[in-house]
């Protein structure tokens, strides 16, 4: 079985950020793996490990990715591409399911698995959109992979009425939740030996696309402003004798909040 | 005129209350409304789906739809999408509309944005408003095609007191069932519960709790309350939880009138699920815990400790 896993450069969510005229302020900004990427680096793994299987991820956009894929190699995934390109830097996820479909296309991949969302968007349309596109069954936010025969593999989905069991004829898309698995920590060993692994680095012209032909002159949608979330002020804060300051709280909660 | 077609959110039988705060936003932005209902036997919701503010009822009703599946369901969206002539398409936040929205919008060849808070039509010019990056920031997006579909965010939206709507029964045809990803079962969440998305009051309980005894504890200050009992990861990880308890990005999004944080950090994923409640009350041991940055009422405690005073104290303002 080849899989192929996407792994996206974003924004750490867990720094500071601030807006000014629109945009987003980049000083002091760090740029780590997708959190929900690692998961879909991590499932493809375990796949390889308790199957006969070989991975590839692609990255798309972001530059210098080097940092991300190496830590991916050094996981265990066997082989990387990156695929980037300066007109892609406005692409939106049906732009980024063209990319990742001419991808597959060159690859022959039997599964492709990728994070349920991104972190810098948030959007979680482009493993769907990718399945749409190339015409494979497709689940979504699955928490479990098991591979079932030759042609198919089983997974679990959380889904609105409980844990759906989804039975899926290769080739597939499933795209992954954070409840799949814990991303495991590269070992020393992995590490070096992802430091002399090639990543094959490729622009658009090289994948045989252009930017217009997988729609990017033609968005459909584009962010034009970036704005300040709404950000709740520190309330009150109660410290002292438990007794006395839960019933000063109820209290409040009752007369000043009137929730009761 | 613009017209808003909007998904029904039906869960176990029910239709939930996002399907009238859809369409009461649908309405003050002057917009046609209809309504597409997707299951099995569920033409005895017809007089929900109007009294949700309908002036058409798509139904697809078709056993082959008992459970969810997403390609079957997209279809049945792009069917009534088509028939409406509908500019706009809208789902209530749920996993279904999650897994459905970017095929619909992949097939229909129209621009797609999840989690909107506001849209806002100046002419044929859509525009949306979302938060991304775990709720750090928004984006305001400009849509560059005549149609959207769109996930909408749960909470952005309220529901026009006395809402109606008239009945116009269109009945869809059956999809064709997905072959190549068949659901073999579903493994029901507990019913009986309140669920989450409509309570009134959340009470979620950390990995401050420790254990079974401690999550125990807290469920009985949610029995009082007659609140949804949520959790943050820690405790879903740990086994104490069921995954559908989940509050934040990967699990619910909540926006009640009363969150209560039981033994919780606030790490920002968290957070992102559960920062629109109107009243937010964090009981946290750790003075410095970033809770405490969102919450209107903190107090710094030990839970075994409080939780038991809190239910006295809420009992006493209550009688
Ligand atoms: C991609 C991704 C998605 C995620 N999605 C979610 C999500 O949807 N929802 C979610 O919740 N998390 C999510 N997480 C996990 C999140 O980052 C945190 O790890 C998690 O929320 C922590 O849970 P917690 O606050 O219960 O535990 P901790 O962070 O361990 O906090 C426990 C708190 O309890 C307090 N405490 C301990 N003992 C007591 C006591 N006796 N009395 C009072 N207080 C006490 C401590 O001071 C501490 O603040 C996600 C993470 C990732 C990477």
């Amino acid at each position: 079985m080849k899989i192929l896993t996407t792994v996206k450069k974003v924004v750490d969510v867990e720094l500071n950020m601030h807006v000014k005229d629109g945009a987003i302020v980049e000083d002091g900004l760090q740029y780590v793996i997708n959190a929900w990427d690692e998961n879909a680096v991590e499932a493809s793994v375990q796949l390889k490990e308790n199957n006969k299987a070989e991975t590839t991820l692609v990255s798309v956009g972001g530059g210098d990715n080097t940092d991300i894929i190496r830590k991916c190699y050094a996981m265990g995934i066997e082989n990387g591409i990156h695929i980037d390109d300066p007109a892609l830097d406005k692409a939106d996820s049906s732009v980024f399911a063209k990319v990742l479909q001419k991808v597959y296309e060159n690859g022959a991949y039997d599964l492709v698995i990728t994070g349920k969302q991104a972190q810098d968007t948030d959007s979680g349309q482009t493993g769907i959109m990718l399945a749409e596109y190339l015409g494979v069954p497709c689940v979504s936010n699955v928490i479990a992979i098991e591979v079932a025969d030759e042609q198919h593999i089983k997974v679990s989905r959380l889904g609105d009425a409980g844990t759906e069991i989804v039975e899926l004829e290769l080739p597939a898309v499933v795209t992954v939740s954070d409840s799949i698995n814990e991303p495991r920590l590269p070992q020393m060993r992995g590490i070096m030996m992802a430091k002399k692994k090639k990543i094959k680095k490729m622009d658009l012209a090289a994948l045989g696309t252009s930017y217009d032909d997988l729609g990017g002159t033609g968005l459909k949608s584009e962010v034009i402003e970036f704005m300040a979330s709404k950000t709740r002020e520190a309330g009150q804060k109660f410290e002292g004798d438990p007794a006395e300051i839960t019933a000063q709280v109820v209290g409040l909660l009752a007369n000043e909040a009137k929730v009761f | 005129m613009a017209k808003v077609l909007i998904v029904a959110d039906i869960k176990q039988g029910v239709l939930k209350g996002s399907t009238a705060e859809l369409s009461s936003k649908a309405k003050a932005i002057g917009a046609e409304t209809a309504v597409v209902a997707i299951g099995s036997n569920i033409e005895s919701l017809i007089p929900d789906l109007v009294n949700a503010g309908s002036d058409t009822q798509y139904i697809a009703d078709d056993p082959s739809l008992e459970l969810f599946s997403a390609g079957p369901y997209a279809s049945c969206v792009v069917d009534a999408a088509k028939q409406f002539g509908a500019n706009l398409i809208w789902f209530g936040f749920s996993e279904s509309g999650k897994a459905a929205a970017p095929r619909v919008a992949a097939q229909l060849d129209a621009a797609c944005a999840t989690e909107i808070t506001d849209v806002t039509l100046d002419g044929d010019q859509i525009e949306v408003v979302r938060p991304a990056i775990a709720n750090k920031v928004m984006q305001r997006i400009k849509v560059n095609t005549d149609q959207l579909v769109a996930v909408v965010r749960a909470g952005a939206f309220e529901a026009t007191e006395g809402i109606t709507g008239t009945e116009n029964v269109v009945k869809l045809s059956a999809p064709e069932t997905d072959l190549k990803a068949v659901i073999k079962e579903l493994i029901s969440d507990a019913s009986g519960e309140i669920d989450l998305a409509d309570a009134d009051v959340v009470v979620s309980v950390g990995r401050g709790a420790k254990d079974q005894a401690g999550v125990d504890l807290v469920k009985e200050l949610a029995n009082d309350l007659q609140a949804g009992f949520g959790a943050s990861r820690a405790m879903i990880d740990g086994g104490f939880m069921a995954h559908n308890k989940q509050v934040g990005q990967t699990g619910k999004i909540v926006a009640p009138t009363l969150y209560m944080a039981i033994g919780i950090s606030g790490a920002i994923q968290h957070l992102a699920g559960m920062n629109g409640s109107k009243v937010i009350l964090a009981v946290n041991k750790d003075p410095e815990a970033p809770i405490f940055n969102v919450a209107d009422y903190g107090i710094v405690g030990d839970l075994f400790e409080v939780v038991p005073i809190l239910r006295e104290e809420i009992k006493k303002v209550r009688a």
